[in-house]
């Protein structure tokens, strides 16, 4: 186990690398930089570029050198944990990233806890329940979540919470409280607020967590272990629990590495439609204005989020599920 | 105060004209702000009259309002905090809703031919934080800001150069400066009252601490590392960026000042209490304490909007949510009014006349064809059927307000007429046909013209939709092709792009004394002849030499206007220029005056009814004074919601 681990920590850097070159590589792909394209929005407002600021900035941060050498600055930055600037806000990276972390944060578990706690009895029940007129109205119901556009959910949503209840159209909070210390006040208006994006963000992985669910305990159910069991007399709910339901739960083991970097991004095409303070709308605006090391920064983040993320759910499977080995050499 | 016709005969005679500010006898007693009135008494703050430079600035608004209260706006990005610099409109000179040059911070001003500017600066007043604002902050940033080669690398800011010279500086006491250059500069008034000024004062008191001439090495060096930046300059540059708005230490002149630093969803400004203006029962402005941002996405603003969430908004909103924010307008106790906006054109196409392909070439310079294309777009249809009627056609030209303005130049090629389109097209030579009927190049190739843009809004393919229909009366095929703002500019500055649609000139209320560089091939940046402006702009280094004569006759008239001494020379060749332009359909505009909503809460007063909604000249709400604009009692209606 040790050394597999070891094995799998070695494994990271490598990727790691070559990641951190294809994200610089996409980045890079549009012709111009971020200056060109901030001169061009200004000109489209009829403003005039602070010339002499860009040529400052051009200079500073090396963009008149050949790629390959912004690349090592940017990546021998990142191994000492400095992840840039950012042109567009003007600050550290990281200053502009750390705010927006913690609602992000709060968004997706509460997503992740609203997904689980939904999907998980739903999903148990449709199974035990298979063709029932329930199985099927709550499947009915799963797949409209599943097909329903989450950006049109969001506006609908968005609307009716405002002329019904009375809430601010997006955001996370009413906007008197943005700039106030953390009170129970403010706690509560972010709580009023958070169940659009929930509830939008939720409503297709929770279809899809229900159906998994579902499909993973059916063949379970069916296989002869479950049937001797309860030939032998072995309580329902006890022969449902003890072995079925365990072997079903590994789809929720194996999300956990997808998990890790959907926390801190988010779900970036809703949040734009919500106009969530999260660093997903972030993301695609840096995206957008080419402000590389904002986007690079926290794209690399985000893989290796999902790095250790895999690695995590990999070990956790390890552990839940004795059936699977760490040396695959053999049957692989 | 206007110069008068008298004076406008003197200038060219070399002779000073004088604009004065109030004198300091028609000053109304200062009254105490109730908001600072406690600072006051703890002894943090001053009084207010000594907090009020000895001859203040009297505004007389429409209606004398009340102190007090807090405003909210919203906004797209972090950026946008500039955006209370431009509305606070607080300026060297300013100018009037009329558009003429007043003494706005300076108490008054003297302008010999043209070249050299004396200031006068207001006895006592004050920066934000309580310092003297004295001409020790204008030699600041003169010498050891613009004359530092580390902070200003390329030189002085070209509002600052008459035929690539500076001026001479001169302190003459602490109250007064003067600029003297060798050749008339008549782009420094107008760059001093731009929307984004030209800053040639500095708060020497406090950036002092960070400039290495002065201050204590340790201290710029300790700061160099906080902040993350890579030396002393940078460090400086970063702090010294008045028009941003965001560094709260920074001491402003301002009638808000910032109170958050960013990056935040809300910023707040709160009131400058050494601001230089007052009303004229001695109230102290700004009216409104407080101005707060909020930060929401650009596209779902006009939703909030209408939700009633921003007391006065007009940016982020377009003429296609009118109905929307009308529709709300009773629930959220507001009212929506629709100003007047000023570009040239909403929208024009530029034939690129310096588009690589030679037939094309050769096609665009000739101006029958331009013409041709002008007379095949039916504007009125256009009008009807995506502005509701309420825009005005016509090509892209000044607008009926500017005093150049032409019925003439605004309707020359615009009337629509297929019949004398093709007339013209066919004297061209561009008889032979296909079989669908569209005409043929004289190599053989359809006459398909691509129609590029910067992909940003659907209107634009919607009109082109409607132009696609008549051209191909006249036997042209158009295609659009949406690409993204900075790609298109490529291809067209490479002569890639045959044809654009973009908005027209920025500034269609032209006035004699504002520098006519959009009717002149001036830069790079104009899309009908990017390579002619190119070669103007580099000094003949790129791009290519004009060598179409009307174009050149505008270059030559563009330099005659900077030569100019007098404002009637200069409205001769405005006219001259408008009129070439208007003849030889240089842009092909379509539209124009599409309206602008403003939202504005019924609490809130002093917001005019009616008004252009402009970026230079008119920083949006700044020459309406915003600094003006007071919330009215709870529940109060406004007095006039309809126009």
């Amino acid at each position: 186990m040790f050394q597999y681990i070891i094995r799998r920590i070695l494994i990271m850097i490598p990727t790691l690398i070559v990641i951190s070159a294809v994200i610089f590589a996409i980045i890079k792909l549009p012709p111009g930089d971020f200056f060109t394209a901030y001169v061009e929005t200004l000109r489209a407002s009829g403003e005039q570029a602070d010339l002499q600021k860009i040529a400052f900035l051009r200079e500073q941060y090396h963009f008149d050198d050949p790629a390959w050498m912004q690349y090592g600055y940017w990546v021998s930055g990142l191994a000492q944990g400095d992840l840039g600037f950012s042109f567009e806000y003007e600050r550290p990276v990281s200053q502009v990233v750390g705010d927006r972390l913690l609602l992000t944060f709060i968004v997706s578990v509460a997503t992740i806890i609203f997904t689980w706690v939904v999907s998980f009895p739903i999903g148990v029940y449709s199974a035990t329940h298979q063709y029932s007129w329930s199985d099927y109205s709550l499947t009915f119901l799963g797949f409209l979540g599943l097909a329903t556009p989450n950006f049109l959910l969001a506006l609908v949503l968005l609307y009716l919470a405002n002329v019904y209840f009375g809430l601010s159209i997006g955001g996370l909070m009413e906007p008197r409280y943005l700039d106030q210390p953390w009170s129970w006040a403010k706690a509560m208006s972010v709580l009023s607020h958070l169940w659009i994006p929930v509830l939008v963000i939720g409503a297709s992985g929770t279809a899809g967590m229900i159906r998994r669910l579902r499909a993973n305990l059916l063949d379970e159910l069916q296989k002869q272990y479950v049937v001797t069991a309860r030939a032998k007399g072995l309580p329902p709910f006890r022969a449902l629990v003890k072995y079925p339901l365990r072997m079903s739960l590994n789809p929720f083991i194996a999300d956990i590495g997808a998990l890790l970097p959907h926390v801190i991004s988010g779900a970036a095409v809703v949040s734009v439609v919500l106009s969530l303070p999260t660093t997903g709308p972030m993301l695609l605006s840096a995206l957008r204005s080419q402000d590389m090391y904002l986007a690079g920064s926290f794209l690399f983040f985000m893989a290796f989020l999902t790095v250790i993320g895999v690695f995590l759910s990999d070990l956790a499977l390890a552990w839940l599920d004795p059936r699977i080995r760490l040396d695959g050499g053999v049957t692989r | 105060m206007k110069p008068t016709l008298l004076s406008r005969f003197l200038a060219p005679l070399a002779l000073a004209f004088l604009v004065a500010g109030p004198a300091l006898a028609d000053a109304p007693a200062p009254q105490e702000t109730p908001s600072l009135a406690a600072a006051v008494k703890a002894g943090k703050l001053p009084p207010v009259a000594d907090r009020l430079p000895q001859a203040p600035l009297v505004i007389t608004p429409t209606e004398i309002g009340k102190q007090g209260g807090a405003m909210t706006m919203l906004m797209g990005t972090n950026k946008d905090t500039k955006m209370m610099v431009v509305f606070g409109y607080a300026r060297l000179v300013v100018y009037t809703p009329d558009y003429t040059l007043v003494p706005d911070i300076l108490q008054s001003y003297e302008v010999e031919d043209g070249r050299v500017f004396t200031f006068h600066l207001r006895p006592g007043h004050k920066w934000s934080d309580g310092e003297p604002f004295t001409a020790e902050d204008f030699r600041y940033w003169f010498e050891d800001m613009a004359g530092n080669k580390e902070l200003f690398r390329s030189g002085l800011p070209d509002a600052m150069l008459a035929e690539g010279k500076g001026p001479k500086f001169e302190v003459i006491d602490p109250e007064t400066v003067r600029y003297t250059w060798a050749k008339r500069n008549p782009l420094f008034l107008p760059a001093l009252a731009g929307p984004e000024p030209l800053y040639i004062y500095a708060p020497a008191h406090y950036m002092k601490k960070f400039h290495v001439k002065y201050g204590d090495a340790k201290f710029i060096e300790d700061q160099v590392k906080a902040q993350r930046v890579r030396n002393w300059a940078a460090l400086h540059t970063r702090l010294f960026h008045p028009y941003q708005d965001d560094n709260p230490d920074l001491p402003s002149l301002d009638p808000w000042v910032p109170r958050t630093k960013p990056p935040a969803e809300r910023f707040v400004f709160e009131r400058n209490p050494y601001f230089h203006r007052i009303d004229p029962e001695g109230h102290q402005l700004p009216y409104i304490d407080s101005v707060a941002l909020v930060i929401a996405d650009a596209k779902i603003i006009p939703a909030k909007t209408g939700a009633g969430e921003s007391d006065l908004q007009a940016r982020y909103l377009r003429f296609d949510n009118y109905t929307f924010l009308k529709e709300a307008e009773e629930r959220q106790n507001y009212a929506v009014r629709l100003w007047k906006t000023a570009p040239g054109a909403q929208l024009a196409l530029y034939p690129n006349l310096n588009v690589n392909d030679p037939v094309w070439q050769k096609l665009m310079r000739d101006v029958r064809f331009r013409r041709a294309l002008s007379l095949a777009i039916d504007r009125h249809e256009i009008n009807q059927a995506i502005y509701y009627g309420l825009a005005l056609e016509g090509q892209n030209t000044a607008l009926p307000g500017s005093p150049l303005y032409d019925p003439a130049d605004r309707n020359a090629w615009s009337q629509f007429d297929i019949k004398a389109a093709n007339k013209l097209l066919d004297e061209i030579g561009l008889t032979a046909r296909d079989s669908d009927g569209i005409r043929l190049l004289p190599d053989g190739r359809l006459l398909q013209i691509v129609i590029e843009n910067a992909g940003e809004s659907t209107e634009q393919s919607d009109v082109l939709e409607l132009i696609r229909d008549t051209w191909a009366e006249a036997g042209i095929k158009l295609f659009s092709k949406p690409s993204q703002r900075e790609i298109w500019r490529r291809r067209v500055y490479a002569g890639d792009t045959m044809m654009s649609i973009d908005k027209g000139v920025e500034n269609g209320l032209v006035r004699p004394g504002l520098a006519p560089m959009e009717f002149a091939p001036t830069t790079q940046g104009q899309v009908e002849w990017p390579k002619w402006g190119q070669y103007l702009e580099t000094k003949g280094k790129a791009g290519e030499k004009i060598d179409v004569p009307e174009a050149e006759e505008l270059a030559t008239l563009y330099q005659k206007w900077f030569a100019a001494g007098d404002d009637a020379t200069r409205t001769a060749i405005w006219k001259k220029m408008l009129q070439i332009n208007a003849d030889q359909v240089f842009t092909i505009g379509i539209i124009a005056g599409v309206l602008q909503p403003v939202v504005v809460t019924n609490r809130l007063r002093n917001v005019p009814a009616e008004g252009i909604y402009n970026w230079d000249p008119g920083a949006f709400f700044g020459v309406y004074h915003m600094d003006t604009f007071w919330f009215a009692p709870e529940g109060s209606k406004q007095a006039s919601i309809q126009q």
